[in-house]
């Protein structure tokens, strides 16, 4: 029970850690003129899930949480995540986001964090999300599953919690397609992870609407 | 010359944390920017070390408009593009307002003080003390001589209430007088600063009322 409670308390929304700013190409989507509706919005997450968190997402953060807490080899799976982001603002989201998850956990103590910080200031490594979840996650005691279920359960909260705000889709409306994209990616966090597994994402609809959303005059989101 | 020190967030090893840290909130339209412009020759003259963070909303105006506008060195002025929640990355999670302070100090050490100008928002808008050490809320006389009375937490609970566009009192009807005697009966006893931003009228008593509250060392 306190396992499953240290896990809700940081993978829930409130926690404080920039997330809410960034809807990860899912403004630059619906700018783009798709229609978010139950069905719309179901078949994006089901892309995003499939296509970026199950084969990119999680096989980082689960790559991190394994390295944690060596720095150097944090630092070559972060490059590889660098290397393999071909979308800026998603890339530099990442990051952002990272900073903003690691300013909370400096605050709070996290074993570790300043080491972390250290590193990222050193340049050795730039702090892109996974690795940053993987090492604050497990410096807290999570444990894999518990830190992949945390990923999926904010990569759909997120991508849903997004469409939300840019009234797409009412929050009522949008609860079974999340209860749905919650389902499936439990059915892809099934897949193991091998020690060399590869990074690949390919959502281009998706990257390419984030990138021209980027120099939209308004927007909700930092991406 | 590190003034308050630690910061809301408590010095760490490398010094990040050290700087002071306020906030400017009010609502849209009622002269945070042109304030923020106002104080930065001020704060030079008297040779504070000073960053400014935006909280754009939906643009990047207000960054923009600081680093065009010549008085600082734009890479003083950090844009943190937060969505359409201005309280949220002002209050319930400002991580990514400390990550973009923390850059700062680390980019410019020595740094005494941090402005972090929030997005327009309503008058429920209120800092956390995780971000900053003591804010501002910012109405306008155009904004209604009621607002006083409508007791929102940013007039009611900020350190210091500031009413801006004075000149503006008899164009829109407002008694001025009235209005901040309102302002002060709802504040307990907490300073009200009538000012002019375009004129300048009261900002010396802004920039004095900064140096009293964070930077001891002036």
């Amino acid at each position: 029970m306190r396992h499953l409670l240290l896990a809700f308390q940081h993978a829930d929304s409130a926690f404080p850690s920039g997330s809410f700013a960034f809807s990860n190409g899912v403004e630059g989507v619906a700018a783009a003129g798709a229609r978010l509706d139950p069905a719309g919005l179901g078949l994006l997450l089901d892309q995003i899930l499939r296509h970026r968190w199950a084969s990119f997402d999680r096989i980082a953060l689960a790559r991190a949480h394994r390295a944690a807490p060596d720095l150097g080899a944090l630092a070559a799976l972060d490059a590889e995540i660098e290397a393999a982001s071909l979308c800026a603002p998603l890339r530099d989201g990442s990051r952002r986001n990272a900073a903003a998850l690691l300013a909370a956990h400096l605050r709070i103590g996290t074993p570790g964090a300043e080491d972390l910080r250290a590193a990222m200031r050193a340049g050795s490594l730039r702090g892109h999300l996974a690795v940053v979840q993987g090492f604050l996650w497990r410096a807290l005691g999570l444990d894999e599953p518990a830190a992949l279920a945390m990923s999926a359960y904010g990569a759909a909260m997120g991508a849903v919690t997004a469409a939300v705000r840019l009234g797409a889709i009412g929050a009522i409306a949008a609860q079974p397609v999340l209860a749905e994209a919650l389902r499936r990616a439990a059915d892809l966090a099934e897949a193991p992870v091998p020690a060399a597994a590869r990074l690949a994402a390919f959502l281009p609809f998706v990257e390419i609407a984030a990138a021209r959303n980027e120099a939209a005059d308004l927007r909700l989101f930092a991406s | 010359m590190v003034a308050l020190g630690p910061g809301p967030q408590g010095s760490s090893q490398d010094g990040v944390g050290a700087a002071a840290r306020i906030g400017i909130g009010g609502p849209v339209g009622c002269g945070k920017t042109a304030l923020i412009e106002r104080l930065i020759p001020l704060l030079q003259a008297r040779g504070v070390d000073f960053a400014v963070v935006t909280n754009d909303l939906v643009t990047k105006e207000d960054a923009e408009r600081l680093r065009r506008s010549g008085l600082i060195d734009p890479a003083r002025v950090a844009a943190v593009e937060a969505g359409a929640c201005p309280h949220t990355v002002i209050r319930e999670d400002p991580t990514l307002n400390i990550a973009a302070g923390d850059e700062l100090e680390a980019r410019f050490p020595g740094l005494e003080l941090i402005l972090f100008e929030s997005g327009g928002d309503n008058l429920a808008s209120t800092f956390s003390l995780d971000l900053v050490d003591w804010w501002v809320f910012v109405i306008d006389v155009a904004g209604g001589g009621d607002i006083p009375r409508k007791r929102g937490p940013g007039v009611i609970r900020s350190d210091l209430l500031v009413v801006n566009k004075v000149d503006l009192a008899h164009h829109v009807g407002v008694d001025l007088e009235a209005m901040l005697g309102e302002a002060r009966g709802v504040r307990a006893g907490r300073p009200v600063l009538a000012t002019n931003a375009r004129t300048g009228e009261g900002v010396d008593a802004l920039v004095e009322a900064i140096v009293h509250a964070v930077l001891f060392t002036r």
